[in-house]
């Protein structure tokens, strides 16, 4: 979807999205009279886009539409990028490299990864888990 | 007045450039995957995912690199079948390891991620409104999960499809040509029928349809050791395509798929048998070398 802005006949430049309640507030403006307009999506044109997997916004802003993980509503731990382990008795820290791995698998398989590679740990010993660990873990589970 | 053509961008969002981006992932992801093969029907219950974990198992057998896709994601069976549903999701240098059976064959299926009293669900901005938006939402996770795993250099990836005959072919606009199909079907008429219609619908796809697989073709009975009719004698034409073969039901066979053992179900009996000649004419028709 683009705009024009007719009087000037100059394509518009998107300026700022604002999500609110199921809707999207993109704001456009024109670069040669600065004239500005809103457009106002409804749910079903909002959720279309989410669907596409894409992100609505200047180059650079924060993802509102795209990055929610899929199963946010039915997997408790989703969505929290450091989940505690501080429940189990023998705590497991990660290294900033692995948490930096970690970072880099689907969302909705981030909890689950955790768990079970904090468990792996544990029955080895291991109190922190570094790359080292992730490789030894990934040659144990992965293809 | 400028009209939509005469516009570079859409003035900051991108959308077409991230929708090229995603397909340059997944082409990216499968690059080391020689064939890509797809197991549909179009009718449900008629043992795609069976067929997709056996055929697997036997093509691993005989020292072929293989993963499975479950693109069922809505009733996601390969976890189960293939002993994966308790799999660790291990992260890699850049992309999570896919997990893999004890035979070594790599399996991703949603039934490993969502317990089976739960359904697949998505945040929605549209709640109540699904019709209008879950198959786009779920081919966009389609394209997530193949470029967010190492799917690494394969001979095969065999994709478990969903069932309908429309969804079938949907499948075959995502994964564009070098998806070929394998359909599979019962020996009853309305199988056969829903079955024409997927076969009717790939027609007008460039996809290669490698040929059927007539599942359910009679009964193993152990006792006799031999294969009892399971249905009323059909006399039905094929499909214009080739027929890679008939597998009949045999109840072992179904009963290890529940628990995932199914390599060592798959030895002595003629289910087993036909299966292994349907990987033989599999390979054949894929011009597939023993490795």
């Amino acid at each position: 979807m683009k705009f024009l802005c007719v009087p000037c006949d100059s394509p518009m430049k998107l300026e700022t999205v604002d999500p609110d309640r199921g809707s999207l507030s993109v704001v456009y403006s024109c670069p040669e009279c600065g004239y500005e307009i809103a457009m106002l999506t409804n749910a079903y044109e909002t959720q279309m886009v989410q669907s596409l997997g894409v992100k609505i916004g200047p180059a650079g802003a924060p993802a509102e539409s795209a990055g929610k993980c899929p199963f946010g509503a039915m997997i408790p731990a989703a969505g929290t990028a450091a989940a505690p382990a501080s429940a189990d008795p023998a705590v497991v820290r990660w290294t900033m490299e692995a948490e930096a791995r970690l970072a880099n698998i689907p969302e909705f398989v981030r909890p689950m990864a955790r768990t079970g590679i904090e468990r792996f740990a544990r029955e080895r010993g291991v109190v922190e888990i570094d790359e080292t660990i992730l490789d030894a873990a990934r040659e144990f589970f992965g293809m | 007045m400028k009209g939509y053509h005469d516009i570079a961008g859409d003035g900051g969002s991108r959308i077409l450039d991230q929708i090229a981006e995603q397909r340059t992932r997944v082409a990216d992801g499968l690059a080391g995957v020689r064939h890509l093969v797809a197991v549909g029907s179009g009718k449900g219950g008629v043992g795609k995912s069976t067929l997709t974990i056996a055929l697997a198992e036997r093509l691993r057998a005989r020292g072929h690199r293989v993963a499975i896709l479950d693109a069922d994601f809505n009733g996601p069976s390969q976890a189960r079948m293939a002993g994966v549903q308790h799999a660790v999701f291990v992260p890699g240098r850049e992309k999570a390891a896919l997990p893999r059976t004890p035979t070594g064959i790599g399996v991703f299926s949603m039934g490993s991620v969502i317990p089976e009293s739960e359904a697949l669900d998505f945040e929605s901005a549209a709640r109540g409104e699904s019709h209008t938006w879950r198959a786009t939402r779920e081919f966009a996770l389609l394209g997530e999960i193949l470029g967010a795993f190492e799917w690494g250099s394969l001979d095969l990836l065999i994709i478990d499809l969903p069932p309908g005959a429309d969804r079938t072919v949907q499948y075959a606009d995502f994964f564009g040509v070098r998806a070929s199909f394998v359909l599979v079907t019962i020996p009853s008429q309305v199988a056969r029928g829903v079955v024409a219609r997927s076969v009717a619908a790939l027609s007008s796809r460039p996809n290669r349809l490698l040929g059927y697989v007539e599942n359910m073709s009679g009964y193993y009975c152990r006792d006799c050791n031999a294969v009892k009719p399971l249905f009323a004698a059909d006399a039905s034409a094929g499909f214009g395509i080739p027929c890679l073969g008939n597998v009949p039901f045999d109840p072992d066979l179904a009963r290890t798929c529940d628990f995932g053992l199914l390599a060592t179900a798959l030895r002595d009996s003629a289910a087993s048998d036909a299966i292994d000649a349907i990987a033989r004419r599999l390979l054949d028709e894929l011009n597939e070398d023993q490795p």
